[in-house]
């Protein structure tokens, strides 16, 4: 897939068959490795906590570990799609501030049930990701530029309607439980997630449209040659990831029973984090669902599994206590030695071929 | 395929692992472990709490966790909670940095047989069996009135700074000022209250305002902490230091350099230490069963005996900050 830089109009269609058909078997390979590796770091996570941590397999716990992050794992998941084609979102953790607010405005002041409330906090993230699409897909402007500036807005919308300091709660038990109640004795929420996770499965992996993503992120110009409609699907990827962020904002106010201006506020980086973890090119072209999913488990297993140590100490502190210090350094290095690995197996390929 | 493999193993997770009992990992040993919830970690005055809080853990022997948000994330005190009741703590001790959000989390931790008390900030009353009052109303009103009047010879002219006039805390101390005045200082005059939205620049350009136009004032008392600095710089620019005396509610530390100069005679605050110390005794006995609802005082070590009203620990009276001892105090 390296050698294919320079082609012509005529063979851009036969380029991106090779994208997707011919190009898979090095892809997949490498894409498997990776994702192996995640494997591996997640289950050391595991065998690391379980036995320096105090219970840390303690079912209570493994829920925790899941009701805790299922925000960030959402946005990591509307954010593969985004990241494929080459983009990027950053005003997904700002819109979530939006929807919980608009959320908590409709069953507070406008007395609507949570039901209706929730359907239109995800419709309000439509239409925030439906701003961003427009401005990217259509006017082509560039997505760190633009989501940069509604990151701004939503989060500025959001403390507006707030006044800064005003926050939505007295929810009904019945909506709560969906933060806090368990079904089958997984987190409500989690069957949300997994349902979410199928769709954007069988959307990127499955469905033309998820693998027309790879081919605008590998080359924009090469998959409008080739006949698809590019602007179209890069701006469903934006719709998705805005509709995505209002669900997450629903189901976080469910958590804590509490609607802010500052809810998810540094999520954004955390599902970009989990996403590019996961193996997904931040330039676009090549990833998948699967590595995303473990991208997120392993930051999440590091996350709480690092709470859960007590008995050792750390700069005269028990470990739980810099936890949170903790896992924001581990989780930059885990990111660093990821993106350091392709390079590196690359280089040694490099050399392994000159001898 | 391998794709699948890996989602599919990464579903089974929590099913497999929710299969494991918990066992005896919190069995054997009978320390008592307390949870310690600030608002936010960094910041000094919690900082100083922890520092308390630590003297009583150790007084007691108990294990003490101390843990908080680093950032605004409203989600992030709930996590910490929730961890701590999967933790299996005894007690938690918490300062509610959003009411409502918070008390979804500590009454899950009372539902599962933990204790929960709070602190500095209380969450909603159902939420928690005690809150750790520091300071009531009438404790900090009679404070702040009562320095005034051994500042000025209980006579003469003083002026309020307060944040704006529509905030309740606010509002409440200087009720309590305005009835103190009434009762134990005839000579005094109360002749301004102005706001400054809790502006340190804004106080400092009312102060100045103040300054000018009541030329005979005496002092100024401010009911917000950015108000002290900011009427110590007006008095300050405007030549008046010692003969108009400042005192206010706030950190000793943003006011020590004024207080130095003698700028600022009074800041009053409870001592934070103390708070955080209480706190964690008890947190402690309300552990062991020997804080039960209806308690008129508790036996706080070395605070002494302490009074409960209703649910609430009362620290007791706020302490006055001054040239003197102003040292001796880093938060």
């Amino acid at each position: 897939m390296s050698t294919c830089c320079r082609y012509g109009v005529d063979e851009t269609s036969t380029l991106l068959n090779a994208v997707m058909t011919a190009a898979k078997p090095s892809l997949k390979s490498l894409l498997a490795r990776h994702e192996v590796v995640l494997l591996i770091v997640i289950a050391l996570e595991i065998l690391l906590f379980q036995s320096l941590g105090r219970r840390f397999l303690d079912g209570t716990n493994v829920s925790n570990i899941f009701r805790h992050s299922v925000e960030i794992g959402l946005l990591a998941l509307a954010m593969t799609p985004v990241i494929l084609t080459g983009g990027i979102d950053l005003s997904v953790g700002s819109m979530m501030g939006l929807c919980a607010v608009c959320f908590g405005i409709f069953v507070n002041e406008a007395a609507m049930s949570p039901l209706l409330a929730a359907l239109l906090a995800v419709g309000i993230g439509t239409l925030g990701g439906g701003l961003n699409a427009l401005l990217i897909a259509r006017f082509q402007l560039p997505p760190l530029i633009v989501t940069l500036g509604t990151f701004s807005l939503f989060r500025g919308l959001a403390e507006a309607l707030t006044k800064g300091s005003k926050s939505y709660s007295g929810f009904p038990d019945s909506f709560l439980a969906l933060g806090n109640s368990d079904i089958a004795g997984v987190p409500a929420q989690i069957w949300i997630f997994l349902l979410v996770a199928l769709g954007i499965w069988l959307l990127v992996h499955r469905m033309t449209i998820g693998r027309s993503f790879r081919a605008i992120g590998y080359s924009p110009e090469g998959a409008r040659y080739a006949g698809i409609p590019v602007r179209r699907n890069l701006g469903l990827a934006y719709i998705l990831a805005g509709a995505i962020a209002g669900l997450a904002a629903v189901i976080l106010v469910a958590r804590l029973g509490e609607a802010r201006a500052n809810a998810g506020i540094g999520y954004e980086l955390l599902a970009i984090t989990a996403v590019v973890l996961g193996g997904t090119s931040i330039f676009g072209g090549s990833g998948s669902v699967g590595g995303t999913l473990l991208g997120y488990l392993a930051v999440a297993v590091l996350n709480n599994g690092l709470s859960r140590i007590t008995a050792y100490q750390l700069f005269d502190q028990p470990i739980s206590s810099v936890a949170r210090e903790l896992s924001g350094m581990l989780t930059g290095l885990l990111l660093l030695l990821a993106l350091a690995v392709t390079p590196l197996a690359k280089a040694l390929a490099a050399r392994r071929t000159k001898t | 395929m391998k794709r699948i493999l890996c989602t599919l193993a990464l579903c089974t997770v929590p099913f497999l692992s929710a299969c494991k009992k918990s066992g005896e990992s919190a069995g054997g040993e009978e320390k008592l472990t307390i949870a310690l919830l600030p608002k936010s970690k960094g910041n000094q005055y919690f900082v100083t709490c922890e520092k308390g809080a630590r003297v009583a853990a150790a007084e007691l022997g108990a294990e003490l966790l101390f843990d908080g948000p680093t950032n605004s994330d409203p989600a992030k005190q709930n996590e910490i909670v929730e961890n701590w009741i999967s933790l299996g703590v005894d007690v938690i001790a918490a300062a509610a940095e959003n009411k409502d959000g918070l008390s979804t989390a500590l009454r899950k931790a009372r539902a599962e047989g933990i204790e929960v008390i709070t602190y500095d900030a209380d969450a909603q009353t159902d939420a928690r069996s005690f809150f750790v009052n520091q300071a009531t109303a009438k404790g900090i009103g009679d404070a702040l009135m009562d320095n005034a009047a051994s500042l000025t010879g209980a006579e003469g002219e003083f002026a309020i700074l307060t944040a704006n006039l529509t905030a309740a805390n606010q509002n409440e101390w200087i009720e309590v000022i305005k009835a103190r005045q009434a009762e134990k200082y005839p000579n005094m005059k109360l002749v301004d209250i102005k706001p400054c939205d809790d502006q340190k620049d804004k106080a400092q350009q009312e102060t100045t305002n103040l300054l000018s136009a009541y030329p005979n004032l005496k002092a100024v008392v401010a009911v917000c902490s950015p108000a002290v600095p900011g009427a110590a710089e007006a008095v300050k620019q405007a030549g008046k230091t010692g003969a108009v005396k400042v005192i206010g509610l706030g950190l000793p530390s943003e006011n020590k350099a004024y207080v130095k100069e003698g700028v600022t005679q009074a800041v009053i605050l409870w001592k934070v230490e103390d708070l955080g110390y209480l706190t964690i005794k008890a947190a402690a006995a309300l552990a062991k069963g020997e804080l039960k609802a209806g308690a008129a005082e508790f036996d706080a070590g070395k605070l002494g005996k302490l009074a409960v009203e209703g649910d609430n620990i009362l620290l007791g009276t706020p302490f006055t900050f001054n040239k003197e001892n102003i040292d001796q105090f880093d938060f």
